[in-house]
Formats: C-alpha cells, structure tokens, sequence
C-alpha cells in the first residue's frame, strides 16, 4: 500500500506540475490591455514599465524558472490586482477557513440529512416517503439552485428577522447558508444512496441473508448499506474538498469572505499570480480528494486492494 | 441569470413581501461589488480606487456644487507671465493622521513633491503618471522613463513650508485643473519611503488629511470612513460615517436592502425600473448628469476585420464624403438610444465636447460659432438619400461594389447595447436600403472588449466613448491625434479611427482633410493666451470632424436611476479629477430623497449654474 501511496504521489506530482505550466503559459496570452485599467491613457513607456515589472518582456522559460523558484521556497508572489502588493499566500488563508467551515458544516448537514433520507426512501420504495423524497430530488436538481437560494435569502432572513448580509459573529447567519449549500449534496446522497441500495437489495447474497433468518435490519445496515456506500465513499473526499473550496453563488449572495468566486474574478482582473496561487490549490485539492477517495473505498470494501494480485 | 433574478426580485416587490424600515442617521450605509486594488491613490487610475483617496486626501483646489474651483489645500494660487510657473499658497495646519486618528505631522509643500516623485518613480508603476507628463512639468517623463535621474531637475519645488511651484515646459491654460486627479496629491513623505511599492496596501500603510478617516479596510467585507474630527473644513463634512459592506450580488440585493432599512442607496438598474415605477415611483431620483465621457460613433480608416466582410470595399467607401454623410444623415441617434435610455432627447449631443463642459466669456465652447450651423448634419432622411445617390455614382467609378458592408460592433454582454444596434441596423437599412449598405452585427468579447474591437481595428462603425482629463477642450482632440511609429516614421494609427494612416496613403481626399485639421488643432494648441480665441479654435476644429462625417457625436454619459438618502446636487461637481467622488458638502437624510425633491434640487441647483 505505501508503495501504491509513493507512486500515487509521485504521480501527483507530475500532474501538478504540467496543471500550472499549462495555466502559466494560458494566463500569458491574455491580451496586455487587461493588466492596466487605464491602458487608453498611458504612454508605452509605462506600458513596457509595468510588463517589465511583472516579468512579461522576458522569454517564457525564464518566466516559468522564475515562478518554480518561487514556489519551492514558497513564495506565490503577490497581488497586482485583487489586493495590490499583498502576497497571494496572505489573501488566501484568511479566506480558505471560512470556505472550511461553511463547506465542512454543509456536508455534515447533507449526510445527516441526505443519507437516512435515501435509506428510507429505499426501504419504502414505491410508497409515499418514496415518492416525496423522489419529488425533492426531482425539484432541488429542476430548479435553477441561483433560483431557490434567492428565495432562502429574501424569505429566511425575513423569517428570522437577521440582515441580508452575513454575520459570522451570529450563530443565526450560518443557518440559511449552510442549507442553501446543503441542498444540492442532500439530494445528491439520497438519490444515489437509494440506487445503490435498491440495487444491492435485489442480489443473490441478500436473497440468501434473509433465507438464512437475518433480521431486516441487520441485512440493510451490515449487507445493503455497507456495500453501496462503497460507490459513495470514492466520492465523499472530493465532495468535501470541493464544497470547501467554495460556492460562487452563496458565497456571492450573503458576502461571506471566502474561496467563492474567487478564481473566476482573478482571472477578469488578470492577476497572474492570483490566478496561479489559486489554481496550485484547487489542483491540490482535487489530487488530494480522488487519493482519500481511493483510501476511503479500501477501508470500506475489504475486497479492493491496493496490493498487486499474483497469477497462478 | 443575473436579469431573471432582478425580475425575481421585482415581482416580490410587486407583491409587498418587503417592509420599509429606517436606517440610522448619521452613518450612510451602503453595499458595493467592486473592491478596492489599492489604497495607494498615487498609483491608482480606477473610479474604484479612486474614490477612497478622494475622501481621505485633499488636492490643492477643489470644485463646488457647481464646478468652480475652490481653495482646498492651496489658499492661493498665481501663475507666471509666461504661464510657465504655477505657485501655490498653502493652508497652514493641515495635518497628517493615521487610521487611528492619531496626529502624525504637518502637511507642507515637500509632501507634494514627495507625491509627485512616487508618481514618477517608475519602479511603482503609476497608472496615472501620465496626468503629469499632460501638465508637461519641466522633465517629469524623462524622469519616469530614466533619461533624468536627479529628481530636483524635475519641475516641481517646496520653496518653503507653504509655497509649492510647479515649472512647466510649456504654457498649460488648464493646469489647476490638473491639480485635482490623484497624480498631484501629496503623500507625507518619510510614510512614502519606508513603505515604497507597500503603500496603501492596507489602511494603516497610508495616512489620511481628507475630510474621513478609513477606519476599517476589510477587502471583501467593509470599507468604514469615520469623519476627521480635526479636518479644516470639519464643518463642511456632515455625514458622520460611511459604512460600505461589501455584496458581490450588490446590484440585485442593494434595491431591496433599501426598502427593508439596511442600506441607504441602490442603484436601480433598468431591468426592475418599470417595476419602481409602478410600486415606489416617490423614491426613484436621477444621478446628476456627468460629464466626464461623452460619446460618438467613429468610423474605421483601416479596417482589419475578416475578408468576408471585404475591408477593402470598406475602405474604398469610408474614404467617400458623400457616403459618411449618407450614414450620418440616415441615423436616427435618438431612435438607436431608446434601446438605453427613456429620456434620449435630454442625452443627445451634437458634439464631441459636452454641452456645459467648458465657456469662455460666459458663452457654452458647444455654442461658439464654429457649431452654429452643425445641426444640418443630422439626422435627415432626404438628405441621406441626395448622398447616397452621388456616393452610388463616385463609389461605382472608384471601384466599390454594393451592397457595402458595415461591420457594427458591440460589446457582447451589454444587453442595452445589443438592442441599441439591432434598432440602428434596421433603421439604415431601412432608409438606404439593402442594396447600398448591409449593415453586419458583430458581438465582441466581454473582456478585453476594446482591445479585440477599436484598437485592433476590427469595426467599421463603432460607439466610442472618451473622458476629459482636463478643463480644456483640447481634452476631446486627443482621441483623434497622430500616431506617429518613432522608428518608421509612419502613422500607427490613432486607436479610434485610425484617419492618420490616410496620410502615409495616396488618399487625396482625405490627406487634404487630415493636413487642414491637424494643422487647425495644431493652431489652437498653441494659443495659450488668448483663451475665447483658443476655444473657438477648438471648436473650429471638432466642427470639421462633424461637418466632414468623421465623426457623429451621440451622446453623453447616462445618469442612472437610484433610490438614496443623499442629495446629490450637493455634491462637488467636475467633469475631471476626482473631486466629484467626494462625500464632502453632502447631507444625509432619514429618509429617502423623494422624486420631487430632486427635482425640485435639480431646477435649484441649474437655477444657480446658469446665473
């Protein structure tokens, strides 16, 4: 397993690298007007000033050296843009705990939620809580989500009496939020945890559990259940990592101050360095999120292994 | 999306979901969507950006309500004879805080020159450092571009404590205007060297001589300015705090945080305007009018656009006087604005120069003589026909085949804008007809608009915009100046019509035009004492760009709809620098403004202006 781990990493790596070369080299195409907001009123004296600031006037190797040296010693630059002059690192961690917890809180409210929900949806199927749960799902996934979390926002607030703005001193400030993000991932799990376990129920080995007298409880947690979170386990890192990253669209309602959006305004602004701080970590959290991934479905299925089968 | 959920929001408030409350006073509280890049007001050329330096540090001179300059930081101020030396008298104890509140020092004229040199260090990478080299102080842009060295070669000196003097290299009529844009304000020196490129990183890395103090400077979350107690014109600042919670979704939700009590101004966008009227129509009020842009439609000399659209074809009509008029007299400018704007009539400009821009002797620059007769040149269905019948006949001897086409350019994600050309499309079309001209909607990108449509020549007939950088109106000549390649010696071509690269041409027609009127610009230029002469040479000069279909004017900025507690008629007013970003001299009131009453401020406030 550590060897599969080593390789895996090593693997990573390579990915990694070739993501910000590729993203390096991308961003350096974008026309030169976009890095000076007044670029109809300057001289090209000021003009070739500031590319020769920011390193554009030498060769693109010399470029990308400049940037891997950086990297190594940990240094992302700073900001030209978004905050000019302050380091890339320094913007980003103040904004990558508050993504944290409102991701961390929402997939923890989506699993409470989400997963007992398909378990019952799956053990009732065909009936009534079926069939709400199926009209939920149906509804979260046809709705336009800008739609719905505009209506938790103007109606929730409403409701609880709390501005429309986020308040991350006021406990009332994370409830609407982190159900606006919730319900997508809560639909989600119950969908695809009710598949999976309708399809498991109509196996052979269960046939045979309850031929042998198993209770239907032990047979939907310790049989049904367990193998079709396998498929969901692969999953839930990325899920996670992903909600942790930030949602453009909640984040952008409620002014929290996190990862949301983020990317996208950087690259609008041009910040180059920005642009690159952001893409290393969201590239990280990807490769980090499908490695657990592999880990979580070995913890769960004793039948995959990381350990090479030998033939006969 | 964004349009679907204004409407969402609109329909709510149609059915009352919404309950009106009242803010606190004393505090404007207010959301916004664009983040400050810097606090460094030095370096910084957006409206952003710009607006924070403007209320936390004083120019020399100011405007008033009703654009006249005013004593700020300069008591005083004289100019040479020879209109090469300003000098200015400065106020004494006028002090430097920081974010705290806490004194830090005096202002005194080095502070100025330690502001102009950050500008001119190019190391900074000051956006707005070519303001400066405009004013055409004495070495300032050998200095940026390191030809000078020695900063005292550059013309700017503390002669004592109070006494700046600025040396020109030529005569600058409108220099004291220039004064007023972030290039020239002052930075308290020793701040300036210790923090270098970290200036205005964060609100402690800056400190403060405006009327407010940012207290909070919370990227992504708030902006709050606190009142400078110690101001010298304390009593002229009567808004307390201004409080900017930062809404990246600010256009949709600022409207209805308004109604519930929790901001004190919204923009109201086009898109919920009718639902306003039907249900507030009371609180909607009208921005002042501004100024600070106007707009024309240029027509490309040097079309580089695709071969299917036959740039060649173009190139051989636009240089016909006969066909830009028919254009120009086929286009129903205040038909194609409706698209934008429900009051096009008070919009429209015959003119390059805004109407009340610039007067010389009490006289409109827009109703010099040069203009009297310009209203001819407009929209006139007759007429465009008369053109077009002799364009037919001498297009047809150059060589031109018809239909030509006329590649109308747009900006993809501007929906007024979309609809603003589908309705000039069909109304050319229309009134010349499918065999003279075909009009070619071409979408450009969203970002880097300009880039990949006007400078890249990609257009033949595009709505262009410029911004006065001064009080003068050889301000609105420079979008059409020569572009000469140092090296070849040829023209690059100005990058809104490219019309100077006729002159490296055989193009007798348009040579002879371009020669006459870079001279006349040239003429005007150069009278710098005479100012009612030099004016209508100005005027003499943009009149030959309309009169020869060079350019149509259209017209000036559109002020846009808001619901606020502020009056802004007491606002500063000036169509350059940044004055106009000022909370200084305004009011803020419990309640919302009520549309009578700016009207009412708005008949005040002309009353005034016009006497």
């Amino acid at each position: 397993m550590l060897k599969y781990l080593i390789k895996r990493f090593a693997r990573s790596l390579l990915t990694l690298f070739f993501i910000l070369v590729i993203v390096f080299v991308l961003v350096r195409q974008m026309p030169i007007e976009g890095y000076f907001p007044n670029f109809e009123k300057m001289t090209q004296a000021q003009i070739d000033n500031g590319l020769h600031q920011m390193g554009l006037d030498q060769p693109m190797t010399v470029q990308l050296a400049e940037f891997f040296k950086g990297l190594l010693h940990g240094d992302l630059g700073v900001s030209r843009v978004y905050n000019r002059g302050k380091p890339v690192w320094d913007i980003l961690k103040t904004k990558i705990p508050i993504s944290i917890q409102l991701g961390s809180l929402s997939i923890l409210f989506s699993m409470i939620v989400g997963l007992p929900m398909g378990i019952h949806m799956a053990k009732r199927k065909g009936k009534l809580p079926d069939h709400l749960g199926t009209a939920f799902i149906v509804l979260i996934q046809a709705v336009p989500a800008a739609v719905y979390y505009l209506f938790i926002q103007l109606y929730g607030t409403e409701l609880m009496q709390i501005k429309l703005r986020f308040d991350p001193g006021d406990w009332r400030s994370w409830i609407l939020p982190v159900l606006s993000l919730s319900l997508g991932n809560i639909a989600y799990y119950a969908m695809w945890i009710r598949r999976y376990m309708v399809d498991e129920s109509t196996k052979d080995y269960i046939m045979l559990a309850r031929i042998k007298g198993c209770g239907e409880g032990r047979i939907m947690f310790r049989h049904i259940f367990r193998n079709a979170f396998v498929p969901m386990a692969q999953y839930l890192p990325t899920s996670f990592l992903n909600t942790v990253i930030g949602s453009i669209y909640i984040e952008s309602l409620w002014s929290i101050k996190g990862m949301g959006g983020l990317l996208v305004d950087v690259i609008h602004k041009q910040d180059n360095n920005m642009i690159l701080g952001i893409v290393l970590l969201f590239a990280c959290v990807g490769i980090i999120g499908l490695m657990l991934g592999d880990l979580l479905m070995v913890l769960f299925d004793p039948r995959i292994s990381f350990a090479r089968k030998g033939g006969d | 999306m964004k349009k679907a959920l204004a409407i969402l929001l609109s329909l709510m408030l149609l059915i009352g979901l919404v309950p009106a409350a009242v803010a606190d006073s004393g505090t404007l509280t207010t959301y916004y969507s664009g983040e400050v890049s810097t606090l460094n007001y030095l370096v910084s050329s957006t409206e952003n950006d710009q607006v924070v330096g403007a209320n936390i540090v004083d120019t020399l001179v100011e405007y008033n309500t009703l654009g006249e300059v005013i004593p700020c930081l300069a008591e005083t101020w004289e100019s040479s004879e020879d209109g090469l030396t300003w000098t200015f008298h400065l106020r004494k104890g006028v002090k430097w805080y920081n974010c705290f509140g806490e004194e830090v020092a005096e202002l005194t004229a080095a502070d100025f020159v330690a502001g102009l040199k950050y500008v001119l260090t190019a190391k900074y990478e000051s956006a707005i450092a070519s303001n400066v080299f405009t004013a055409q102080i004495v070495n300032a842009e050998a200095y940026y571009n390191g030809e000078v060295t020695d900063f005292d070669q550059v013309g700017v000196k503390a002669v004592d404590d109070y006494t700046l003097q600025y040396n020109l290299a030529n005569p600058v009529p409108y220099f004291v205007s220039m004064t007023t844009y972030g290039s020239f304000m002052p930075v308290y020196g020793p701040l300036a060297e210790e923090q270098g490129a970290n200036l205005g990183v964060d609100n402690q890395s800056i400190y403060y001589c405006g009327a407010y103090i940012l207290e909070t400077f919370e990227p992504q979350s708030e902006r709050l300015y606190v009142k400078n107690q110690n101001y010298w014109d304390a009593d002229n600042v009567f808004i307390e705090k201004i409080d900017q919670l930062y809404n990246a979704e600010a256009a949709t939700l600022s409207p209805i945080a308004a109604l519930r009590g929790e901001v004190d101004y919204a923009d109201l966008d086009n898109d919920i305007l009718d639902d306003w009227r039907t249900n507030h129509p009371e609180l909607i009020t009208q921005a002042r009018s501004n100024l600070q842009y106007s707009y024309f439609y240029c027509f490309d000399f040097a079309p580089q656009y695709e071969e299917e659209y036959d740039p060649a074809n173009w190139v051989i009509a636009v240089n016909n006087s006969n066909f830009r008029h028919s254009i120009m007299s086929a286009m129903d400018r205040l038909y194609g604005m409706t698209a934008e704007a429900d009051n096009p009539e008070n919009l429209l400009e015959n003119t390059i120069t805004p109407p009340a821009f610039a007067s010389v002797n009490g006289k409109d620059f827009t109703a010099l003589p040069a203009f009297a007769n310009i209203d001819q040149y407009f929209y006139n269905t007759e007429k465009a026909l008369e053109y077009k019948a002799k364009a037919v006949k001498e297009l047809t001897a150059a060589g031109a085949t018809f239909p030509v086409k006329l590649v109308l350019t747009y900006k993809s994600n501007d929906s007024d804008w979309a609809n603003e050309v589908q309705l000039e499309k069909a109304q050319l079309e229309s009134v010349l007809g499918t065999d003279y001209i075909e009009v070619i909607l071409y979408a450009g990108p969203a970002d880097n608009f300009l880039s990949q449509t006007r400078r890249a020549g990609k257009y033949s007939m595009q709505k262009c915009n410029w911004g006065a950088d001064y009080a003068d109106p050889e301000t609105w000549t420079d979008p059409f100046a020569e572009n000469i390649d140092s090296e070849t010696g040829l023209h690059k071509g100005n990058s809104y019509n490219f019309i100077d690269k006729m002159l490296d041409t055989d193009n007798e027609e348009t040579k002879a035009f371009l020669t006459a009127y870079y001279a006349k610009v040239a003429e005007a230029k150069a009278e710098t004492n005479d100012i009612e002469k030099r004016y209508n040479l100005f005027a003499e000069a943009e009149a030959m760009l309309i009169e020869n279909a060079i350019v149509i004017p259209f017209r000036k900025s559109i002020a846009g709809y808001q619901v606020t507690k502020i009056d802004v008629y007491e606002g500063e007013y000036a169509p350059f620098g940044i004055c106009n970003l000022k909370y200084k001299f305004q009011h803020l009131q419990d309640e919302f403004v009520t549309a009578e009453q700016n009207e009412q401020s708005y008949q005040k406030w002309l009353e005034a202006k016009t006497k």
